[in-house]
Formats: structure tokens, sequence, C-alpha cells
């Protein structure tokens, strides 16, 4: 085979349209085989590459690296094709003129990806948008039910362990004769009125950086100090009964169900840990849970009873009074006391703004 | 389980079936004309994920949708028919077993009702 067969036979065979044309008159001088499927060259009509292109002039083509490009659509028969042209020009034929090489290539496969590749990032991005919500959501329920360093620990072991806490304060609440409200009120506006109380003791919690551990029907139990240790956790969480005792006082000049609450407060020793598999919760235990119920129990309406260390602990910044010894169920004889009033002395300490509401 | 979407190599794969498929719709006298002058991207993706949603991929189209989008095409039953044979013939190509490719035209076949419309 000589060469110039071959090079017949390359030009005819190769995935690309060519065609060859002059640089001056811009009319076609050779095409290949495929370029004529694409462009049809008029055997009598003009022979100028821009109107073969169906483009009104060359120089609406883009010049990049020297080169002219663009893409062109063609249609045959159903199809429609999208077609590169690259066109430059080439200074060394043999004869010393200079032509220009138009080279085309069938795009529309590439173009179909293109759009199949966007379509499936905006599709995926969408997806994880999605999860992202879904997890945020997730990761507030949870924080619902456990303190969010029991969480993190929960997210990066996949388990956690329980944790010993020498000294935190307890706070447990409940209402006097809430069952016998749910029998004589409407039980639909009396869950609806402990979860309007629920919610606001949710919010001084978190404001004096307690943890609500868990309600139980109309029980109410929180407690400062765990997970992170703090020195004034008896501070905090007597400042916490103090704000739940006057919510209640104010909401009982305007609310038509009268409520009662009865709040122990005691400092000692608990237990944190998640418990269950499926439905799990974090709880509390130990004598500091234990004891903190026992006062509520002795509580008189309305009154917050405190423990003798919570009381030591909270003595230079409340009126606490001593009630009488009593013996405590576990306990054996407790002495045990009351805050006295909201807050009698004068907090003097730099204290933030919030608690100004205190000082009255 | 594994479904037929992961068994046959996921999107890379059905993509090529996709393009075989619309090849053949292009060529055909029978239905070519419905896809005269269309722009193929959006239909070739649109395809390229119901394809792979009847193959347990992800993506899913509701038979409401299908209805909406050949609604006043008036597609025939012999359109229809001619349609799945392409699809078929693209499915054996892309060496997709008997089973298999019974199993998609089955698929196809049950949303024919929201399909044909004349």
């Amino acid at each position: 085979m000589d060469m110039q067969h071959f090079n017949q036979m390359l030009l005819a065979s190769i995935g690309v349209g060519l065609a060859v044309v002059d640089v001056i008159s811009h009319e076609i001088l050779f095409t290949n085989p495929l370029f004529a499927t694409w462009f049809p060259v008029p055997e009598n009509g003009p022979r100028k590459i821009s109107c073969v292109l169906g483009i009104t002039d060359l120089n609406d083509l883009v010049e990049r690296d020297g080169c002219f490009q663009s893409d062109v659509q063609v249609k045959i028969k159903r199809r429609t094709l999208t077609i590169a042209v690259n066109i430059t020009q080439s200074k060394n034929t043999s004869d010393g003129h200079s032509v220009l090489l138009v080279e085309c290539s069938n795009i529309s496969k590439i173009k179909e990806l293109e759009y199949m590749i966007e379509s499936y990032a905006k599709l995926v991005e969408k997806n994880e948008r999605q999860l992202r919500r879904e997890k945020e959501r997730a990761e507030k329920m949870l924080l619902n039910v456990m303190p969010k360093a029991i969480y993190e620990e929960l997210k990066s072991y996949g388990v956690t362990t329980p944790v010993l806490y020498n000294e935190v304060s307890v706070l447990m609440l409940d209402f006097v004769g809430f069952t016998e409200m749910t029998v004589s009120s409407d039980p639909t506006a009396l869950v609806s009125e402990l979860n309007d109380i629920f919610t606001a003791f949710d919010r001084i919690v978190e404001q004096f950086g307690c943890e609500r551990i868990k309600t139980m029907g109309d029980a109410y139990m929180a407690v400062s100090g765990l997970p992170d240790p703090t020195t004034n956790h008896a501070q905090n969480i007597a400042r916490a009964a103090i704000l739940f005792r006057r919510y209640i006082r104010q909401r009982n000049k305007f609310s038509k169900v009268s409520w009662n609450c009865r709040i122990g407060v005691a400092t000692g020793t608990v237990i944190g840990s998640m418990i269950g598999v499926q439905k799990y919760v974090y709880d509390i235990f130990g004598p500091g849970v234990n004891l903190a119920a026992r006062l509520e129990a002795l509580s008189e309406p309305m009154e917050i009873t405190v423990c003798e260390t919570t009381a030591g602990l909270i003595a230079d910044d409340f009126n606490v009074e001593m009630v009488q010894d009593t013996d405590v169920k576990g306990f054996g004889t407790q002495k045990i006391f009351k805050l006295a009033r909201d807050v009698d002395k004068p907090i003097s300490h730099d204290l933030p703004g919030y608690l100004a509401a205190l000082s009255v | 389980m594994t479904t037929l979407f992961e068994k046959y190599g996921g999107f890379a794969v059905i993509s090529r079936i996709v393009h075989s498929y619309y090849d053949k719709v292009l060529d055909s006298d029978q239905i070519g004309d419905y896809f005269e002058s269309l722009d193929m991207k959006p239909l070739i993706e649109h395809q390229t994920k119901f394809i792979a949603s009847l193959m347990g991929g992800p993506a899913s189209f509701s038979n409401d949708m299908l209805k909406r989008v050949h609604a006043g095409l008036n597609i025939s039953r012999a359109d229809f028919d001619a349609v799945a044979d392409l699809l078929q013939e693209a499915l054996f190509e892309h060496n997709v077993e008997q089973e298999d490719v019974n199993s998609i035209l089955r698929e196809i076949e049950s949303r024919s009702p929201v399909i044909i419309s004349s």
C-alpha cells in the first residue's frame, strides 16, 4: 500500500470531520467523507466554509489559543448533533500557500453526559441537604433526652460509660394534688398547662447551666454539676428552684387552675448513665437523687426544702432557715432547711443581669 | 439482596443502555418521529433515571408523573410495543440476562395504562 492510499483511507475512516479551506477566499478545497455527512458541500452553490457551517462569518468564531472554535448544531435525519468546530491555520503546505484546517468532532454524547452529570450532582446535593436536615432533627431529639456531652460521647464511641459524680445538686419538683386535678379538670387543658410550665422550667434550667434530667407525670427533675463539674452547682440549682416557684406564683395570679409545687433540693453523690438499648434515656441515680426526692415529699406546698449540705453551700447567698431535725427515710435524722424567701440577701457579687430579677 | 441496578454496574452501564436505546428509537420509522427535533439531553437523563428506578436504583417516578409527561402524545399500543422491543434489544446488547430483561419489561408493561393514550 503506498503512502497516498494509506492517507486517503485514514482520512476517510477517522471519527473526525476534516476540511481544508483556502485562507484568502475561504473556499473549501477538500473535505473528508465524515465532514460531508455533517456539512454537505453544494456542487454548484457557494463553497465558502461559513455558508457550509451555517455561520455568518468566520469572525463569529471564538478565538482561543490561536485557533477558532465554535459548537455548531446540525440535523441529520431526526437527530440534532452538536459538532465542535476547530479551525487552525496551517502554514507549511508544499507550494507555500497557507490553508485553514477545519476539524469537526461530534460532541453530542459528551453534551448529553454533561447534562446528566449536572442533573445527578443536583440530585446528590438535594439528598445530602435532606440527610443533613434529618440528622439535625434527630440530634435535636436526642439532646432532649441526654446532655450534650453524653450525646457527643455516644456519637463518637457508640457507647457511654456510667460516671460517678461526687458532688452535684439535684432538684425534684412535683405538684400537690395533681392526681385529683387530672380527674377534676379537662385533661387536655391540664396537660397543655403542664406542658407550658415544664417548658418554662426548661428555659430556667438552661439559663442557670443546669440539666433537665426527666419529667415523670407531674414530677420534674433537674441537676447541676454534671456532666461538666461546676463549683457553684448548689447556687445554680437554688436559683432555678427560686425561679420555678416565682414562675408558678406569677402564673397562679392569672390562671384558672391553681398550681402548688413542692421542691426538694439535695447535694450528694450520683451516677449518671444512659439506660436502655432501643429506647434509651439518660438518667441519674444515687443518694443525691433519693434525698432530693425525700425532701420534696417532706416539703410544704410552695416551699423549697434543702438538705444540710446544700444549705451550707448556699448560706452566703441565700436566706436559708432551718426547719427542724427530721427523720428522713433511708438517711436517718437530718437537719433540713428551707429557702425562706425568694432572695433576702442582696447579691453583691458580679452576677449576670438576668439575676437582677431575683433581687426584688 | 443486590438490585439489578447494582448487578449491572449502576448508572454508568444504564447510561450506555439508554444511549443505545435512543439510537434505535431515532432510527425507528414507527416511533422515531415522536422524537424528531426534541432536545435529547433531558430525555436521556430522565430515561436513565427511569430505567435505573425500574432496576431498583435510586430515583423514583410515580405513575402520575408518567401519565403527565405522556399525556397528549397519542401513544398507541403498537408504539408502546415498538419502544419496548427496542429497549429489549438495547438490554440484550449490553449483556443483560434474559430473566432480568423479562423482569424489566414486566415493570414497564405494568405502567402501560398510564403511557398509552389512544
